[in-house]
């Protein structure tokens, strides 16, 4: 069995301690590149939404590097993520392509394919302590490459060079690839954090604070969404991501572990809108009204076109800005996206926060009333 | 007190069940007016850009009732189906409405039978009735009135009526020999200003339609069994149920079949995906035909492409050709 799995940022990374360990052989897809979204966009539904395109151009090219197995999740909705699976396999089946595969559901919809597939995924008969030190080894480096992305985008505003800040963190994500124990990982995080701590910085500390929220996989695929988060940072600003994938398994399997954050947002979002709408729309409101809370200067919002969740987070979002004061700069990502226009919206965004700032400092009504008027 | 109810979405499917539950329980009900130019246009300006065109059509009838009425009727149905859900749009579209109207008086009470089935049901509309009286057995029998009459409205549709004979009392049309089946969407098929009387051009090309709305419930469910997982849209299932249906009776006047879709629907683009590649797999080929509207659509493009569908169904039929098999290039 050679399986394959979809990108999500750095998943692949913790997926490649855990297979082995398992004793699946992997192939992980090659890196989202325009070929790959080529791929998905030409096999896909027209109108589906882009996460599906792209996870479909990651399967078909892990396909033609030998993968004879495609793991998968599955959901109960009313998001379209959770029929992803079904759709790819029709599609991949009507293509011709001989694979297996194993689609991870709830429960809900058969007791029996649920422990089939997490049989399969889990590699055969294997003995549970092993599986739960393989569980708690990626699920640490998971995390780990998290913070790492958490520390990119704080402090591209603030080193000297961003480029070293680059060159650290993409070394120690290469050097995670080959943990195999807890202790090696410790080890990791601390000669990181030195490494990154060492760094000359710049010494600004009135840079400007941006939050993003949005949908999983678009707001932190940064090969998909023209890394905005680099862009903004290159800007000179502090970037916050509410999106991770940590987070959402562990949203998952709500409600024990959810986080003390993500409680806090849901609460928030309550005045705004009343119940979950499906994927990440009431985080996004949540999340974008703890932003405001904590006083950052603005909120990007980025989704696939056509979202269903996220139209309506974008909807009462709108409610929010006009509430709290809050600049929103919304940006749809599908496969006719262009850069140019991407760079130039979240450019002149930037200069609409620097201007309020300055207005403000300059104790000028800030609520959109200039000094002419 | 006077509770205006929108022409949009869920509208045609439980306007009778609503109004009668309204009404017994001594609520002055209005519907918005048949949707026109003036209408869309509302909904146009004050939709978010990129939600789907039923959604918008729904705020512009929404607007249309601002100032008129007490109260909003537009109760939250999250799911009226055990383990299945409505479209997110649905379910948040209280609160688009409240935010984009800022409007308070919405009666947007939850009904969510994902869960707990008839319970979650009864728990909606007892919320509901609590508004208007403090006796519970009124609600009750307000209820079963309302679901009586709604089920009479189902067996109406069920016979070949269409929500607008029902509701606004149009005359039916003659029924034809030849048959299509159009998939879509209640709220599509139903608002003839949205979908361009599309019901009445096929009916002037020589077709009369067939509706997921005329296929008894049991049957769609059993058809669905097809599939290894069914999608979990209630209204979604409903149209690939019909879908399936029509593919396994190769009944012979049924002669193709033609979807309508909104652009931006989010169900229907996956769903519509599933209908067709099964189609295509089916050994009858039937000619399937996606027609998509949105507020753009001009009704020029939508006759011809139409009337080109006939044409071709005209001509498989002709030439027995229904049974060529279609090949699968992507």
């Amino acid at each position: 069995m050679r399986a394959t799995f979809p990108h999500l940022l750095h998943l692949d990374i913790a997926l490649g301690i855990l297979y082995p360990t398992l004793g699946i052989e992997i192939v992980p897809p090659p890196p989202i590149t325009q070929k790959t979204i080529e791929i998905g966009v030409k096999l896909a539904p027209q109108n589906a939404c882009f996460p599906l395109k792209v996870t479909l151009g990651n399967f078909i090219e892990a396909i033609e590097k030998g993968a004879d197995t495609i793991f998968m999740v599955g959901g109960v909705g009313p998001c379209r993520f959770g029929y992803y699976g079904q759709m790819q396999r029709l599609i991949i089946e009507d293509l011709g392509y001989k694979v297996r595969f194993v689609l991870l559901d709830h429960p809900r919809y058969g007791i029996r394919p649920f422990l089939d597939a997490l049989r399969t995924m889990a590699g055969g008969r294997i003995s549970l302590p092993r599986i739960i030190k393989a569980v708690r080894l990626s699920w640490g480096v998971l995390r780990f490459t998290e913070e790492l992305e958490a520390q990119r985008r704080a402090l591209r505003c603030q080193v000297e060079n961003p480029q070293n800040l680059d060159q650290v963190i993409d070394q120690t994500l290469e050097a995670l690839r080959s943990v195999a124990s807890l202790e090696e990982l410790e080890a990791l995080k601390k000669r990181a954090a030195e490494e990154i701590a060492s760094l000359p910085r710049n010494g600004r500390k009135d840079f400007l604070r941006v939050g993003i929220v949005g949908e999983v996989y678009i707001a932190q695929e940064t090969r998909v969404n023209f890394n905005v988060e680099r862009l903004l940072g290159d800007l000179g600003v502090y970037v916050h991501n509410s999106v991770s994938t940590v987070e959402y398994i562990l949203h998952t399997l709500r409600p024990i572990t959810r986080s003390k954050e993500k409680i806090e947002a849901w609460k928030l979002a309550k005045p705004y809108l009343k119940r979950f709408v499906g994927g990440e729309g009431i985080d996004s409101v949540g999340s974008a009204i703890r932003y405001a809370r904590e006083g950052f200067d603005g909120v990007v919002h980025l989704y696939p076109f056509t979202c269903m969740p996220e139209i309506v987070a974008k909807g009462v979002l709108q409610a929010v800005s006009r509430d709290f004061d809050l600049p929103i700069l919304h940006l749809a990502i599908d496969e006719h996206s262009g850069e140019a226009g991407l760079v130039t919206r979240v450019e002149a965004f930037v200069d609409v926060l620097e201007r309020r700032r300055w207005e403000r400092k300059r104790r000028l009504e800030h609520d959109g009333a200039f000094p002419w008027r | 007190m006077r509770v205006g109810i929108p022409r949009g979405l869920l509208f045609y499917r439980f306007f009778i069940l609503w109004k009668t539950f309204l009404e017994e329980l001594g609520v002055e009900v209005v519907a918005s007016p048949p949707s026109n130019k003036a209408i869309i246009q509302h909904g146009l300006i004050y939709g978010v850009e990129e939600i789907c065109f039923p959604v918008k059509v729904f705020l512009g009838h929404t607007y249309a009732l601002l100032g008129k009425v007490d109260a909003l009727f537009i109760p939250r149905i999250v799911s009226f189906h055990k383990r299945e859900y409505n479209c997110p749009k649905i379910l948040g579209l209280p609160d688009l409405v409240r935010n984009i109207f800022k409007v308070d008086n919405v009666i947007d009470d939850e009904v969510n039978m994902r869960d707990r089935g008839i319970r979650g049901w009864w728990e909606g509309f007892l919320q509901i009735g609590r508004r208007f009286t403090s006796n519970e057995r009124k609600i009750a029998q307000a209820l079963h009135k309302a679901e009586k009459a709604h089920q009479a409205y189902r067996e109406k549709l069920r016979e070949g009526y269409l929500p607008e004979n029902l509701i606004d009392g149009r005359p039916p049309l003659s029924p034809r020999e030849k048959k299509v089946v159009l998939l879509g969407h209640t709220y599509l098929l139903s608002d003839s200003y949205i979908n361009m009387n599309i019901v009445r051009k096929i009916h002037d090309l020589g077709y009369s339609v067939i509706t997921p709305d005329m296929v008894p419930e049991t049957q769609t469910r059993k058809a669905l069994q097809k599939l290894p997982k069914a999608s979990f849209w209630t209204i979604s299932n409903e149209i690939v149920g019909t879908a399936f249906t029509f593919l396994e009776e190769q009944d012979s006047k049924v002669r193709g079949f033609v979807h309508l879709v909104s652009f931006e629907c989010g169900p229907d683009s996956l769903v519509g995906e599933v209908v067709e590649r099964y189609i295509k797999r089916s050994n009858r080929s039937f000619p399937y035909l996606r027609l998509e509207i949105d507020e753009h659509t001009g009704e020029a493009g939508l006759v011809t492409r139409l009337e080109a569908f006939v044409d071709m169904m005209e001509w498989r039929n002709a030439h027995h050709a229904g049974y060529i098999p279609t090949s699968f290039a992507p």
